[in-house]
């Protein structure tokens, strides 16, 4: 039996010598006992009292050579346990009872339940979360700072009208996700926090996106382009989903992804330096955010076989509920190809329309890479990219 | 009467609704019909008690002591709070009054709590008495706050240590528990006050009933009680407001040195 020796000297009960004895009752191992070495004669009967109080185990007290008493007191069946493994590691599953104390924290037991849900390492947090976490803080850019807005506009009115179109669309798509990851953050359990956190630089890059999209579109006025009942339906059928797995898939890995494509595409025909430089540092914070979906999936389906028909089958009732649109909506396309073309002149459309497609084109490989690359089969590869979204996102 | 139980609490406290509201969920949800009723006294609780209008009352030691001897010692004890057994009461002096002994007490100003309260005042008035301190030689700061309440609400215990922190009296009475608890929080200085004596142990609170409750409602009853577990976050909090760590069956010894304390006309407890 380990006992923990105290030297309390004339400290008295109510003058700090609790201070004393209170942790080494916390760090005793089970059926430990704590020995208070004290010289204050009021210690006699204040500390039974404590551990009465307390629901402590007071074994009594002796007298010992130098005139001062030991007194021996069991930590009681009431008071601190480990409720959470010790260490830094995330738990395979998570407590509810452990709320937002900190991994590794000694959390008193009977606290109450926090509604967290979501509560598994493996449905949450991939193994290079940390990794992307930093990544992503050391990748924080400013919109006033980092985008040389003196050298934008200046351009015919039909192609600056496309501009404002495709940067009205990326911000409407950015909006959403903002308000999607947002949903999960408050469900996630804190031992996870790892994952919040780096959806907190996800919302924070999103933040910024919207910031320079919307900026970047009013250097020529207030009005903005149009927003499409297509664009509107996809958004609300990504924003409704609650599964973290499914909104991972399709907002970050098919939809985010498709936007990599897509910011590519703007970016090689931007028509000044302050779009391209801006759409190409949103394309940097996209790949993170997709390869954190990636990640997230790839680990989620290594432990979970069920898992690919799941998000099979979230992608055919996404599909299903978007059934009637016919593509991509037409003020989007008409920009894409005015914005490749540079302009409005016949030759020159056509071959923005040939780009148009070939982005299409482009989107769906890079699709079909990405859920090979998750550890879709080429056929499921296929199924799924085809039934992604006319909107993109 | 009907099939639940009818539980009567003093409602000292607002704390008291949402106990006994916890406990009523609880109850329930373990397949125990359960209601409560709350009087302003343990006087009118013990009278509801005696008169079958509750069937089961939590009640302090004095109401305890009550029941027992109007049922002729043969009212049901179902049980109490871990923390009741044991029960002392200190005297807590002034350093600077000068008060070594309990003799030096003779000529000094003695703050007790209110004259219903079993640990403030009754008990602690009746050892000092049995270690030979005159009483009639001591003045008596008396805190009559919340008579009734049989000093559930520790408020004359807080003012009898404040009256002996500032100099109104040399010394006073208050029960282990709550000088326990104001040295734990970090509320006594050492330097102006200390325990001097304890009295002997003695037990509180109890639950109360008439010997004609059906073994219907006691066994379910304490069957649900003691099964109420500190790690348990629902119960914890009950657990936490009612002062205890777990619920423990009755006993009865614990009575005695008050029912002699109340015999012995020492001291009075409904003047």
């Amino acid at each position: 039996m380990a006992v923990v020796a105290i030297d309390g000297g004339e400290l008295t009960v109510g003058g700090g010598l609790l201070a004393l004895v209170r942790p080494a009752l916390r760090l005793l191992e089970e059926d430990g006992i704590v020995a208070v070495l004290s010289s204050s004669a009021s210690v006699v009967d204040d500390l039974p009292s404590w551990c009465r109080a307390e629901g402590h185990e007071y074994l009594g007290s002796e007298e010992t050579a130098g005139g001062a008493r030991r007194y021996l007191i069991g930590r009681g069946r009431f008071s601190l346990r480990a409720a959470q493994e010790a260490g830094e590691a995330m738990p395979e599953r998570a407590d509810p009872i452990t709320g937002f104390a900190p991994r590794g924290a000694d959390v008193e037991p009977g606290g109450p339940a926090y509604p967290f849900d979501l509560l598994e390492r493996d449905h949450l947090a991939p193994p290079e979360i940390r990794k992307l976490y930093e990544q992503a803080v050391a990748a924080q850019w400013n919109a006033s700072r980092d985008i040389p807005w003196d050298k934008a506009g200046g351009h015919a009115p039909a192609l600056e009208a496309a501009v404002v179109q495709i940067m009205t669309f990326l911000a409407e798509n950015e909006l959403s996700a903002l308000y999607l990851p947002s949903k999960f953050i408050s469900r996630i359990h804190p031992a996870y926090a790892e994952v919040s956190m780096f959806l907190a630089t996800q919302l924070a890059d999103e933040a910024r996106h919207i910031e320079v999209f919307l900026r970047r579109a009013r250097l020529s006025g207030p009005r903005l382009g149009v927003s499409s009942v297509t664009t509107s339906r996809s958004l609300l059928s990504l924003l409704e989903l609650s599964d973290f797995s499914e909104a991972a898939f399709l907002l970050s890995v098919l939809g985010e992804g498709t936007f990599l494509d897509l910011l590519g595409y703007v970016e090689r025909h931007a028509p000044d330096e302050a779009t391209a430089e801006l759409v190409h540092r949103a394309r940097t914070d996209e790949s993170r955010h997709v390869h954190f979906g990636l990640a997230h999936v790839r680990a989620a389906l290594a432990c979970d076989s069920t898992l690919y028909a799941r998000l099979e089958q979230a992608v055919r009732h996404r599909a299903a509920t978007l059934h009637g649109v016919a593509g991509v909506p037409a003020p989007v396309q008409d920009a894409l190809i005015v914005l490749a073309a540079r302009g409005t002149e016949p030759g020159a459309v056509a071959r923005g329309h040939a780009a148009f497609r070939e982005l299409l084109d482009t989107m769906h490989a890079s699709r079909v890479k990405r859920l090979l690359h998750a550890g879709f089969t080429p056929e499921q590869a296929d199924t799924i990219s085809q039934l992604h979204t006319a909107n993109f996102m | 009467m009907s099939d639940a139980i009818l539980l009567g609490a003093v409602a000292y406290d607002p704390k008291v609704v949402t106990i006994w509201e916890g406990m009523r969920d609880y109850f329930r949800e373990q397949g125990v019909p359960f209601d409560f009723a709350l009087f302003s006294n343990y006087e009118r609780q013990v009278a509801e008690l005696l008169a079958g209008h509750v069937d089961i009352a939590w009640n302090t030691p004095l109401a305890h002591v009550r029941v027992r001897r109007a049922t002729g010692g043969r009212s049901f004890s179902l049980g109490m709070r871990d923390t009741d057994r044991d029960f002392k009461a200190r005297l807590i002096v002034r350093k600077s009054s000068g008060i070594r002994t309990l003799a030096d007490l003779h000529g000094k100003t003695l703050a007790v709590g209110s004259r219903d309260s079993t640990q403030a005042r009754i008990l602690p008035l009746y050892f000092l008495q049995r270690e030979g301190v005159e009483l009639d030689r001591v003045r008596i700061l008396p805190f009559d706050t919340d008579l009734g309440k049989h000093g559930d609400t520790g408020t004359s215990e807080l003012d009898v240590l404040r009256a002996v922190r500032q100099g109104d009296a040399d010394a006073g009475t208050v029960g282990d528990l709550i000088w326990a608890n104001q040295q734990s929080a970090g509320h006594i200085d050492p330097s102006q006050l200390e325990a001097l004596w304890t009295t002997p142990p003695f037990d509180h609170c109890m639950f109360d009933a008439l010997p004609t409750l059906p073994r219907a409602k006691a066994e379910p009853f304490q069957r649900a009680l003691f099964a109420m577990r500190w790690d348990e976050p629902a119960h914890r909090r009950l657990l936490e407001l009612e002062g205890l760590h777990e619920w423990v069956g009755p006993r009865e010894e614990g009575y005695r040195s008050l029912e002699e304390a109340l015999d012995s006309q020492a001291v009075n407890v409904r003047s």
